[in-house]
């Protein structure tokens, strides 16, 4: 809220600058945004001289009076302005406004061989008004000299605090910060004529939920006009314009007390009977904006006999608009449900300074002091006659909330003691009524009636350390009882995570979670089927159902290249793009992110893409973050989010000690071995398989084995390979990329501590055996092969070579490996080296038709 | 014979001089002392042929020339072998500011390096770290945290919606306050990093989704003032020793008595500067007494028990230790970004 530093001062004696008070004001909990100083060097002042610009039509040479020293002179191009006219005066250094409602600052200038000191101001340059037909001719008693500058104090009042939103409002504040008294404007109701109002107009409130407070006066013999310049200067400092002085007052003194009103024109409200109801289905309402609304039964309207004429606390409609041949004004001050004030606002799109505080509340007590303060107004500055008597309805006056409150809950709440007298003292500088008891130091605290915020004892421990000042909750060192140590949880294990792939050289990114379904479904060259994109997402049925069914088939079959959903998820039937588990917005930024992500893996290619138009050619990167899938049956459930790894990878390796080499599927391997051994998760293993999201030839399936069953048993945690040329060009990559996505709670379900081996004493025995089998075979097939043979003997089983050529036929290849075989008891002798040799070599032949080469 | 025997030692002696290389005195050894071809062997050799009277005396003097020979052979050789591995080292300088090895090294994100520091700091004054679900109720997010349907609070912050007035993407990591307060009893200190979601247009200083750090504690005897220390002790340790701290009174629906919560710019230390408005103070959260009406809502008795939230902006605070003006920055993971961290 904008509040003009001048206007307080007519309600609350403060000695304090604008800055000084914006800090006051802050630390108080009233958050001042900023101070912005206005009407710098403008300043009244009469036109004393005037004769036309030589070889000019419209401009006039002018000198001008500011009260004391030598006249100015200032070249003038308004036609409405004459000799002794008084008017505001912008000196050099000045703002003002121009068409374009942009600030531009005035600065002595020659005009046609005219010095000019300054500009004469129209309504719109000095910001009142839209008016730009001439300049701003001030009334004849006006002061000569008298700066217009002022400062207003933009605040940012918190929804809680509907009271905050007027001048009388924050000078309240104010007087109980400066001990100063708050001065309320005094109204004095100079009522005429011999009518009561009670012939002239009626009221009847149908919807009396909707409307605690109803009042109304009728204004007779208006002169429409301006309003004055002091009037017109306020509301502009507060960020309304000047429209006419009916209005405007109307608009005064919703922002000096709080309390909007509205002024109809009595000669078009049908019998001058106000009718408040609910809308009826169908009906509608041209608003003063120029709209046609449509307005539904759960909207309260005021109406005449013939249908209605404004929305409730919302907007006026244009049929009882006040116009320039307005003589005679209904005037309403009314309450409203903030409830349905907020919901009517909401619907109809539509927010003005009275919906916005009927929303926070408005105290029905103020109703009257408003509409009489209003209706003095009228009479003062329009020259209206007050028919004598007010209309009312006010079916549930609210009773006043007392609650009962003892010094000692301040301590309880603050941290340090605080006499009876200073909490109640601190309360009635806020004009809460306090009866205190002496006895036990208990009281018995009236809450003001537009303090509806506070409902009980904590709510006064605020205001009490508010008055007091927060600094004095000085800090301590936190005591108390601690709960428990924490056991290591997920904020732990996610951050090995991260340290780890930071070791293997991999920036982490943080992308949004939101996404669409377009950009997700990029991910698929087919997408009949998008349980690929659901890596991980089943439960541990999945992976007991899988194990089933693999019991039935021959190895070589387990072996040959499977899809991922084929061998994993057979939990998920196939899905159709419309089926994806997918948690989606209704209430979207932008149809780019309307729905949680289901994979991170679209993400990261965006990412990738973007970062090699950055000209970044080499990345390695990863994010952990959730995936969200939606429980399938189970509306109301929240989805199950899934921590989730990705790692992509595209770009080469080079230094000046190497040659460049480009990063490849086993780079990608590499990561998250690290990563998984590192973790203690050994029993890690990749198996051929087919995704579309993947190169056909180069996509592994990530398996873990069950640590905690009796038979060997593998879970699905992941998926990693090369991109697919077709989905790497659909997100503008033209370079290989590598991803990855592991599911990270089934990887660390599988995690074991380590368990120590004994070191031998005995040398180890090192034999190279080279073996020839079928492509088709798995290299890792070979050596689980070559290790379970040497039982407890072997060591290790180390790839040094693949070869396909010459002497190797065709299908085949050799594979050759360093085997290192020690015993914790004894020398191995060359002998045992041959008859290892020999049983590995049988088993190899057994089990996967290979040959050793000699 | 013996004339013989001592040309050749002084020819010998004279060649060793001559010799510079290891190569060279292996070359000397081959040609004077070889088995085969050796002169000193040839002469060695045409012993037999000398009268057995002088033998004995040739023989004794061929000896001495051998071990002479051999013995300077040596001398030499070493002597070489050091001038060798001197200049060979003096070969082998490097320029040592050449770059380096490529040793890949990673980056963590400077948001998850900044809720590890934080939550690392509030561990230590013994707090545990919990995570909570992104999609929340209308109960958890609002109701329960004293923020009724139609409640103005609500325009407060914008919201993502799930299932209109149901589910929703979580606007505050506050509904874990709930979510702690069910499931435990107290004492209760916990802090709950994580993303909230605000269905609001994005600049330099708002993003749609971003980071917090809820804060908890409560037991029978907590106060502001220890609300005050804790995050006093945490400034400190996050950005200083000489950071001060300053409460401002403010409105949350789920504290009361709420305070907004202020740290010396560490930019200016105070003095004001751009980054904190010339004010010297830059807020870092909201905090507050949890409001008695929360205590009820989870069967806390506030007759009993008491304590304090806060809620910590994660973005915010990176921003002003790395100096970062922009926060789009931390979601456009450009690699020039992330290398800096």
């Amino acid at each position: 809220m904008k509040v003009p530093y001048h206007w307080l001062k007519e309600y609350v004696s403060f000695d304090a600058s604008p800055e000084e008070l914006a800090e006051k004001l802050t630390m108080a909990g009233l958050e001042v945004e900023s101070v912005e100083h206005v009407w710098n060097n403008i300043i009244t002042a009469r036109i004393n001289h005037l004769e036309p610009v030589k070889g000019s039509s419209h401009l006039n040479a002018t000198k001008i009076f500011t009260g004391e020293g030598r006249e100015l002179s200032v070249v003038c191009g308004a036609p409405n302005i004459k000799e002794g006219d008084i008017v505001p005066l912008a000196l050099p250094g000045a703002q003002f406004f121009n068409d374009a409602g942009e600030t531009l600052t005035i600065q002595a200038t020659k005009k046609m061989g005219v010095v000019s000191e300054g500009m004469l101001c129209s309504p719109r340059e000095l910001g009142l008004s839209s008016d730009h037909e001439g300049i701003y001719i001030l009334p004849n008693d006006t002061p000569l000299g008298v700066s217009l500058a002022d400062a207003v104090i933009h605040l940012d009042i918190k929804a809680h605090r509907g009271d905050l939103f007027s001048m009388v409002g924050i000078a309240r504040e104010m007087a109980a910060l400066f001990g100063a008294k708050l001065k309320q404007p005094e109204i004095k109701l100079p009522e005429k004529g011999k009518n009561s109002i009670k012939k002239m107009a009626s009221i009847t409130v149908k919807a009396e939920d909707d409307c605690p407070r109803f009042t109304a006066r009728v204004i007779r013999n208006i002169k429409m006009g301006k309003a004055p310049l002091w009037m017109a200067q306020r509301l502009a400092l507060a960020g309304m314009r000047s429209i006419n002085v009916i209005v405007d007052i109307t608009n005064y003194v919703m922002l000096e007390l709080g309390q909007p009103l509205h002024a109809f024109d009595y000669d078009k409200v049908a019998n001058h009977h106000l009718i408040i109801r609910r809308a009826e289905p169908g009906e509608t309402l041209g608003t003063l904006d120029g709209a046609m609304r449509e307005l539904t039964p759960d909207m309260v309207l005021v109406c005449d006999e013939s249908g209605p004429l404004s929305v409730a606390g919302v907007m006026g409609g244009a049929s009882s608009e006040i116009s320039s041949d307005t003589t005679q004004i209904l005037l309403e001050a009314a309450s409203w449900n903030p409830v349905n004030i907020r919901k009517t606002s909401a619907k109809l799109g539509l927010r003005s300074e009275a919906s916005s505080r009927y929303e926070k509340g408005v105290d029905p007590e103020l109703a009257l002091q408003g509409l009489n303060r209003a209706a003095q107004l009228m009479a003062e500055l329009a020259g209206g006659e007050i028919v004598p008597g007010y209309l009312e309805s006010y079916a549930h006056p609210s009773p006043n909330v007392t609650i009962p409150f003892h010094a000692s809950a301040c301590e309880w709440l603050l941290g340090y003691s605080v006499t009876p007298e200073e909490a109640a003292g601190a309360l009635r500088s806020l004009e809460f009524a306090v009866e205190q008891n002496s006895d036990d130091g208990s009281m018995l605290v009236t809450v003001p009636s537009w303090r509806g915020d506070i409902l009980e004892s904590a709510d006064l421990v605020e205001e009490i350390a508010r008055e007091l000042g927060y600094d004095r909750i000085t800090g301590k060192y936190p005591t108390g009882d601690a709960p428990e140590p924490q056991a290591a949880n997920w904020f732990d294990i996610q951050y090995q995570f991260r340290r780890r792939l930071q070791q293997c050289g991999c920036a982490e990114i943080v992308t949004y979670p939101l996404t669409n379904q377009r950009s997700t479904l990029q991910l698929l060259t087919d997408e009949s089927d998008t349980a690929q994109l659901l890596i991980g997402a089943v439960d541990e049925l999945a992976p007991a159902e899988k194990g089933k069914k693999n019991n039935g088939k021959n190895k070589q079959k387990q072996q040959s290249a499977q899809s991922v959903s084929e061998t994993y998820d057979q939990a998920i039937p196939p899905l159709s793009a419309d089926e994806l588990p997918a948690v989606r917005l209704v209430n979207a930024i932008s149809a780019k992110m309307d729905m949680l992500r289901i994979t991170l893996m679209n993400a990261m290619l965006e990412t990738i893409s973007a970062n090699l138009r950055y000209g970044n050619a080499s990345l390695r990167l990863f994010e952990i973050g959730r995936r969200y899938i939606a429980l399938p049956n189970s509306e109301r459930q929240l989805p199950d989010e899934r921590r989730t790894l990705c790692v992509g990878l595209t770009g080469y390796t080079e230094s000046w000690t190497e040659p460049r080499r480009e990063y490849d599927f086993f780079d990608m391997k590499a990561i998250i071995e690290n990563i998984a051994g590192g973790l203690h998760m050994t029993n890690l293993r990749f198996t051929q398989t087919q995704s579309p999201i993947f190169h056909p030839g180069r996509c592994a399936l990530l398996e873990v084995e069950d640590s905690h069953a009796k038979e060997s048993r593998f879970h699905t945690i992941g998926v990693m390979g090369e991109v697919h040329p077709i989905i790497a060009e659909r997100f503008g990559i033209s370079q290989r990329t590598y991803l990855c996505e592991i599911d990270l709670a089934r990887l660390y379900l599988h995690n074991t501590p380590p368990r120590f081996q004994p070191i031998s004493r005995y040398p180890a025995l090192t034999r190279d055996i080279a073996v020839v089998a079928d492509i088709s075979v798995p290299a890792q097939t070979i050596a689980d092969v070559i290790k379970a043979s040497g039982g407890e003997l072997t060591r290790s089983v180390t790839l040094f070579d693949v070869y396909m050529g010459d002497q190797i036929p065709e299908g085949k290849r050799s594979l050759a490996f360093t085997v290192e075989y020690q015993a914790q008891d004894r020398n191995l002798s060359d002998a045992d080296g041959d008859f290892l040799r020999e049983q590995t070599a049988n088993e190899l032949k057994k089990q996967v038709h290979a040959v050793v080469r000699e | 014979m013996l004339d013989l025997l001592r040309i050749l030692q002084e020819s010998a002696l004279k060649a060793l001089l001559s010799a510079e290389t290891s190569a060279e005195i292996a070359q000397w050894q081959n040609l004077y002392l070889g088995r085969q071809d050796g002169e000193l062997t040839k002469i060695l050799r045409g012993l037999k042929d000398v009268p057995a009277a002088d033998r004995k005396t040739i023989g004794q003097r061929a000896n001495e020339v051998k071990n002479e020979l051999e013995e300077q052979a040596e001398l030499r050789k070493k002597a070489i072998a050091e001038q060798e591995l001197v200049s060979a080292l003096v070969a082998e300088r490097l320029d040592v500011t050449l770059p380096a090895r490529t040793l890949n090294s990673g980056y963590m994100h400077p948001i998850s390096q900044t809720i590890y520091e934080i939550c690392g700091i509030f561990q230590k004054l013994g707090f545990h770290v919990i995570e909570g679900p992104e999609v929340e109720t209308d109960y958890y997010n609002f109701q329960a945290l004293n923020i009724p349907q139609d409640h103005p609070a609500r325009d407060m912050q914008d919201t993502f919606w799930v299932e209109p007035g149901q589910i929703l993407l979580r606007t505050q990591t506050s509904p874990n306050q709930i979510r702690i307060m069910e499931q435990t009893k107290p004492p209760v200190r916990a802090v709950v990093p994580g993303k909230v979601y605000r269905n609001e247009a994005t600049d330099a200083t708002h993003e749609a989704m971003f980071h917090q750090i809820e804060g908890l504690a409560i037991d029978s005897s907590t106060t502001m003032r220890d609300l005050r220390g804790a995050l006093e002790a945490f400034a400190r340790e996050l950005f200083g020793p000489q950071t001060k701290t300053r409460f401002r009174p403010s409105y949350f629906p789920f504290t009361e008595p709420s305070a907004e919560v202020d740290v010396t710019c560490n930019v200016c230390g105070g003095s004001g500067c751009r980054v904190c408005k010339f004010s010297g103070w830059v807020e870092i959260g909201g905090s507050g007494m949890v409001h008695p009406q929360v205590l009820r809502n989870v069967q806390y008795d506030p007759a009993v028990y008491r304590g304090y939230a806060f809620g910590i902006g994660v973005e915010r605070i990176a921003m002003m230790r790395y100096g970062i003006n922009e926060i789009r920055l931390f979601s456009q993971n450009d690699l020039r970004f992330l290398r800096q961290f």
